[in-house]
């Protein structure tokens, strides 16, 4: 048991003087590495339904996909693994943007790279104001991105029609 | 004054990270490039010039910094023996997973004009590194596949 003594009394009166946190004020704001964190969950989201559906569609493909596929799950588990997640809390698994699958293996891949390139682009914009480390996480996560531009490029070039 | 004013050392160092990488790349492509041959030759040639190119640009960067350069090696001891056009592909992925990793480095500085630099940077030796490898990576330029805590 904790027993007043002469030291923790003034301390107790002390940090009662403080102007702390307001527990009745709700969730503080996010700061902004976590909300840059946020967007950058969501956009791999994005990309890993193209991919699934795409997959689904077009199953001669999906051996290919399949490997692209895995590295924005590895990339969606890093960027969450940043977020600090409250009790009873999870960060949002939230996909806001289903375009419909093309009509051709062709046109399903210059969407797909298309979508890589918006995706890699974004990743730098997140750039500034991010810490070191997490600036370099997302500038990984865009040349990985560029790669996979490359990468289905040539799986285009495989299947022209 | 020099220009290198608000950009600081850790800046500087960096970019002399990247060119040593880029010094070490030239000279590993000499190796690889003459064990290979056809297509493998002509895509060896291609990227050395690359690494050239990016060379000049990082010295340039340097010298507007107010900094002399950092030389070239005459020699680099490789990371394994190099004897035939197997081992001189994974030399050139190896050369580029080298490059790559130090232009993240750039990327840790706090200029966002340089942090773009270094993520743009290391976008071409990502792609040659899949190239020469046959696979794409999660996170390129991480060592080893980990990533910063």
């Amino acid at each position: 048991m904790l027993a007043a003594s002469a030291t923790t009394l003034p301390l107790f009166a002390a940090l009662s003087a403080c102007a702390g946190p307001d527990p009745l004020a709700g969730p503080p704001p996010l700061s902004a590495d976590v909300r840059s964190l946020l967007r950058a969950v969501t956009a791999e989201q994005n990309l890993i339904w193209i991919y699934k559906r795409t997959m689904a569609s077009y199953s001669a493909l999906a051996p290919s996909l399949g490997v692209l596929l895995a590295e924005h799950q590895a990339h969606v588990a890093h960027l969450r693994a940043r977020i600090v997640e409250p009790p009873g809390k999870s960060v949002p698994d939230t996909v806001t943007s289903k375009p419909a699958v093309p009509g051709t293996p062709a046109t399903a891949l210059a969407q797909l790279r298309a979508a890589e390139q918006s995706a890699s682009t974004a990743q730098l914009r997140r750039l500034a104001g991010a810490s070191p480390s997490l600036a370099q996480l997302y500038a990984s996560i865009a040349a990985s991105e560029a790669t996979h531009v490359t990468a289905l490029t040539a799986l285009g070039s495989q299947n022209p029609g | 004054m020099h220009e290198n004013q608000g950009q600081g050392p850790q800046a500087l160092a960096a970019l002399q990270a990247a060119l040593a990488a880029e010094h070490a790349a030239v000279y590993g492509y000499g190796i690889a490039g003459a064990l290979l041959t056809g297509d493998n030759r002509a895509k060896a040639l291609a990227d050395w010039q690359s690494h050239q190119e990016a060379r000049d640009t990082l010295e340039a960067m340097i010298i507007k910094l107010g900094a002399t350069p950092v030389a070239a090696s005459p020699a680099y001891e490789l990371p394994f023996t190099v004897s035939g056009a197997g081992s001189a592909r994974r030399l050139a992925a190896a050369l580029e997973d080298g490059v790559t990793q130090a232009y993240l480095g750039v990327v840790a500085v706090t200029d966002t004009t340089l942090r773009t630099f270094g993520a743009l940077a290391m976008q071409p030796p990502a792609n040659r590194a899949a190239a020469w490898r046959g696979s794409t990576a999660a996170f390129p330029g991480m060592p080893s596949g980990t990533i910063p805590a």
